[in-house]
C-alpha cells in the first residue's frame, strides 16, 4: 500500500484530503505544522512515497521546508504543493526546487478532490517509473 | 464739592464692582440720589431683538411686574422720552410732563423726568438712564452733568464687561477646541460659544468639501440649525460662497441690496436681514469654510445694530482658532485611516485564506458524498456525519463574515444621549447566559454623566469582554462589571486620552488565567488568538468600537490573578 503524508495547519483540510485519499486506497499521515512534517519524513521507514504540504502555515516557506526535507530522505518522494487558490507564484518556486505538481485548494467549479486524487495517481506512476529506471541502471552495472 | 465726591463714588464702584448688572444698579441708585430723583431705570440695548429692554430699577413701585410692563411700552410704537432718547442719542429733560409731547404716563406722580443716553466709542446707543420726580422743574443742568458722567461710567462698564466676555469667549474656544474629538462636536461648541458668550445668536459655520467647490452647513444657531449638512453654497455663489472665494471678509447692513446676495439659506426673512458678518476660516493651504453672523432688522429705523470693526475681529480670531483646530483633527484622521487601510490589507488576506480553507473542507465533504451516493449500499449514517459536517463550516464561515463585518463597521456610528449603565445591564442581559458556572458581582455607580453612544455597537463590545471571560472560566470563576466616574490622571496614564476631557470608566475583572506580560500590547490587535472561534478579531473589534467613541481600552490585570479590561467613554458637555 502507498504511503502518503497530508502536511496542513487546517484542522478541517486535513480531514477532508485525508478522507478522499484513504478512499482511492492510500495510507494516510498527517502533519499539522513544518516541524511535525520534518520529524515524520525523518521517521517513516520505509519513506513516503508521496507528500502533499500546504505551501504557507506558520512561516511562508514553511511548504519549501518540508520539500527539501521531503528529498533529503528520499530524493524519489513526489510532492504535491497545495497553494490558495490565485497565489501561483509560490507553487512555481516549489516546481522550480522539484515539486511533482501543485493543486490550488480553491479554483471556482472545480471538483478539485478528483483533482488531487489524479496528480496523486500521476505522482505515485512517476515515482514507480523512476525507481524502475534506478533499479535498471544498478542491474546493468551489477 | 459735590461733583468731586461722586466722580469719586462711582469711579470707585466701576473699579470694584466685576458684575455689570450689579454696576447698573449701583450707579442708577446714586444717580437718582445725587438728583433727588424718585425713581429710575437703566434700559440697555439687545441687538439680536432690536430693542430696549429694561436692566434694573429703583425707587418706590419698581417691581418686576412693572418692569415687565414698561418693557412692553418700549417695544411697540417707539414712543415715549426713553425710545426718544435711545433714537436721536440726545440727553432729554422736562419739567412737566403733562405738557411733555414724548411723555407716556406711567407712574400717576411723576411731574419731571430726565433721560440720558449711554453711548459708546463708536457713538451708538448702549442704553438710557431715565430718573422722575414728583416735583415740576426738579431738574437742572448740574443734574445732567452728573447723570451724563455716571451714563459715561455705565459705558465703560458695558465694554470691559464686553471685553471680558470676548476673553472668557476665547479661553472657552481655546480649551473646547483642544479638547474636541471630532469635528462636528468642536463645530457645535464654536457655534454655542459665539452665541452664548459673544451674543452673535444666529451664528452658523460652512466647511468646504473635499473637492474644494461646495460650502455645506455644518452647525448653526437659529433657523438654518436643522439644515445642517444639507444647505450648500458653491464656490464664489452669494455674499458666504463669495468670502470663500476671496478669502476676505464681508461686513454689511444691508446684505440684500449686495450685488453678491442670493438669499439662498436665510436664518430670517430677506426682508428682515439686518446686519450681515461673515469671515473666512483659514487653514494652512487657503480658506477652508466661512464663519456668519446676521442679525435681524430692527422694528425701529433709528436702531443701529450693525456690526462693528471689533466684532469683526473677534470672528477672525475666532475663525482663525477654528481653521488650526479643523486641519489637526483631520490630519488625525487621515492617520487613523491610514492605520486602519493597512489592517485592511492584512484583513483581506487573512480572510481569503479562512474563507477559502473553509470552502476547501465543504468542497470535500460534497465530493464525498457525491460518491457514497453512487454507491449502492444504504449509507445513511453516514450522509447524516457529511451534512452535519457541511453544517458546521457553513457556520464557521458565518462566524467569519460577521467578525469581518463587525471590524469593518466598527468605527460608523450612530450616536445618541445614553446613561452607561443602562447599556452595561443590557449587555449583561443579553450575553451572560442564565446557568453559568461563573459568578457576576456588579457594581454600577448611578447617576454618572451621560454619554455619547451608539448602543449596538458598545454592546457588541461588552459582549464580547464578556464572553471572553466566561470562556476562559468554563470550570467556574468570577466576573466583576464596575462603572464609575474615571479620575482625569487615569485618561492620560491608562489610555493615553486628553486631559481635558471627562470620562465614565468600565471595568470588567475576570478571576481566569490572565493576559501574560509579553501579550498585553498584541490582544488588541488584528487576528491575535487564543481562542478558535472566528478569526481572532474579537478584542480589535472592541478597541475600534471604544476608539470610535473617542474612549480608550487597555488591559490591566496581572498573570495568574485574572484578566481587568478597563474601558473610558468621554462624557457629554
Amino acid at each position: 500500500m502507498c504511503k502518503i503524508l497530508v502536511v496542513d495547519d487546517e484542522e478541517e483540510v486535513r480531514a477532508a484530503v485525508a478522507r478522499r485519499l484513504t478512499r482511492d486506497g492510500l495510507k494516510v499521515d498527517t502533519a499539522t505544522c513544518q516541524e511535525e512534517a520534518v520529524e515524520k519524513l525523518k521517521a517513516a521507514n520505509p519513506t513516503y512515497d508521496v507528500v502533499m504540504t500546504d505551501m504557507v502555515m506558520e512561516t511562508p516557506d514553511a511548504g519549501v521546508n518540508v520539500l527539501k526535507a521531503a528529498a533529503e530522505e528520499d530524493i524519489f518522494t513526489e510532492v504535491i504543493v497545495l497553494t490558495a487558490y490565485g497565489n501561483v507564484a509560490n507553487a512555481v518556486e516549489c516546481m522550480k526546487r522539484g515539486a511533482f505538481d501543485y493543486v490550488e485548494k480553491n479554483i471556482p467549479g472545480v471538483d478539485v478532490y478528483d483533482l488531487m486524487s489524479i496528480k496523486v495517481a500521476q505522482a505515485l506512476d512517476r515515482r514507480r517509473s523512476s525507481m524502475n529506471t534506478v533499479r535498471r541502471i544498478v542491474r546493468a552495472q551489477k | 464739592m459735590p461733583e468731586l465726591s461722586l466722580i469719586n463714588e462711582v469711579t470707585a464702584l466701576a473699579a470694584s464692582t466685576a458684575d455689570l448688572s450689579e454696576l447698573l444698579q449701583a450707579l442708577l441708585e446714586r444717580g437718582v440720589r445725587v438728583v433727588n430723583g424718585k425713581r429710575g431705570f437703566v434700559a440697555l440695548v439687545d441687538f439680536d431683538q432690536g430693542r430696549l429692554v429694561i436692566q434694573c430699577g429703583t425707587g418706590e413701585g419698581w417691581t418686576d411686574d412693572k418692569k415687565e410692563q414698561r418693557l412692553l411700552l418700549h417695544t411697540g410704537e417707539g414712543k415715549g422720552i426713553t425710545t426718544y432718547v435711545a433714537a436721536t442719542g440726545k440727553l432729554y429733560r422736562t419739567g412737566d410732563v403733562d405738557q411733555d409731547p414724548y411723555y407716556i404716563p406711567y407712574f400717576p406722580d411723576v411731574r419731571s423726568e430726565i433721560a440720558v443716553p449711554i453711548l459708546d466709542a463708536h457713538g451708538r446707543t448702549r442704553g438710557v438712564i431715565n430718573v422722575d420726580s414728583p416735583q415740576r422743574d426738579a431738574f437742572d443742568e448740574q443734574d445732567e452733568a452728573c447723570l451724563r458722567a455716571i451714563a459715561n461710567i455705565a459705558s465703560v462698564g458695558i465694554a470691559i464687561s464686553e471685553h471680558r466676555s470676548r476673553e472668557r469667549a476665547f479661553v472657552e474656544i481655546g480649551t473646547e477646541l483642544a479638547a474636541s474629538p471630532d469635528i462636528a462636536s468642536l463645530v457645535a461648541k464654536v457655534i454655542k460659544v459665539t452665541a452664548e458668550v459673544l451674543r452673535f445668536e444666529d451664528c452658523s459655520l460652512f466647511l468646504l468639501d473635499a473637492d474644494r467647490q461646495t460650502l455645506t452647513l455644518q452647525a448653526s444657531r437659529g433657523r438654518l440649525n436643522d439644515r445642517a449638512g444639507t444647505a450648500t453654497y458653491k464656490l464664489g455663489e452669494g455674499l458666504t460662497g463669495w468670502i470663500a472665494e476671496h478669502g476676505l471678509p464681508i461686513r454689511t447692513t444691508n446684505p440684500q441690496s449686495d450685488p453678491r446676495w442670493r438669499g439662498l439659506h436665510q436664518e430670517y426673512p430677506a426682508e428682515e436681514m439686518g446686519a450681515y458678518l461673515g469671515v473666512p476660516i483659514e487653514g494652512r493651504r487657503g480658506v477652508i469654510g466661512v464663519l456668519r453672523v446676521l442679525r435681524r432688522r430692527s422694528k425701529f429705523p433709528w436702531f443701529r445694530n450693525e456690526f462693528t470693526g471689533d466684532d469683526e475681529g473677534v470672528l477672525i480670531s475666532i475663525a482663525s482658532q477654528v481653521g488650526a483646530a479643523v486641519e489637526s483633527l483631520r490630519l488625525t484622521d487621515r492617520v487613523v485611516n491610514a492605520e486602519r487601510m493597512a489592517a485592511w490589507g492584512e484583513m483581506s488576506a487573512r480572510s481569503a485564506h479562512m474563507i477559502g480553507n473553509r470552502v476547501f473542507a465543504i468542497k470535500g465533504d460534497l465530493n464525498e458524498l457525491e460518491h457514497w451516493l453512487g454507491q449502492p449500499e444504504d449509507r445513511r449514517e453516514q450522509f447524516k456525519e457529511l451534512a452535519e459536517s457541511i453544517r458546521k463550516g457553513v457556520f464557521r464561515l458565518e462566524e467569519i463574515l460577521t467578525e469581518f463585518r463587525d471590524f469593518v463597521m466598527a468605527t460608523s456610528l450612530s450616536l445618541t444621549e445614553w446613561d452607561i449603565n443602562e447599556i452595561v445591564r443590557q449587555s449583561v442581559d443579553e450575553s451572560f447566559p442564565k446557568r453559568c458556572p461563573v459568578r457576576l458581582e456588579m457594581s454600577l455607580t448611578s447617576d454618572l454623566p451621560k454619554i455619547a453612544a451608539d448602543p449596538t455597537k458598545l454592546k457588541r463590545s461588552f459582549s464580547e469582554l464578556i464572553e471572553n471571560a466566561i470562556s476562559f472560566q468554563q470550570d467556574g470563576g468570577l466576573l466583576r462589571i464596575t462603572t464609575c466616574p474615571a479620575l482625569r490622571k487615569e485618561a492620560r496614564t491608562l489610555c493615553g486620552l486628553s486631559g481635558k476631557q471627562d470620562y465614565v470608566k468600565i471595568e470588567f475583572a475576570d478571576a481566569g488565567p490572565g493576559v501574560p506580560q509579553e501579550n498585553k500590547d498584541k490582544i488588541f490587535t488584528p487576528f491575535f488568538s487564543s481562542r478558535a472561534k472566528g478569526m481572532g478579531l474579537g478584542l480589535s473589534i472592541v478597541k475600534g468600537i471604544v476608539e470610535a467613541h473617542h474612549g480608550g481600552i487597555c488591559e490591566v490585570g496581572e498573570e495568574n490573578s485574572g484578566a481587568r479590561f478597563v474601558i473610558l467613554l468621554p462624557t457629554v458637555g
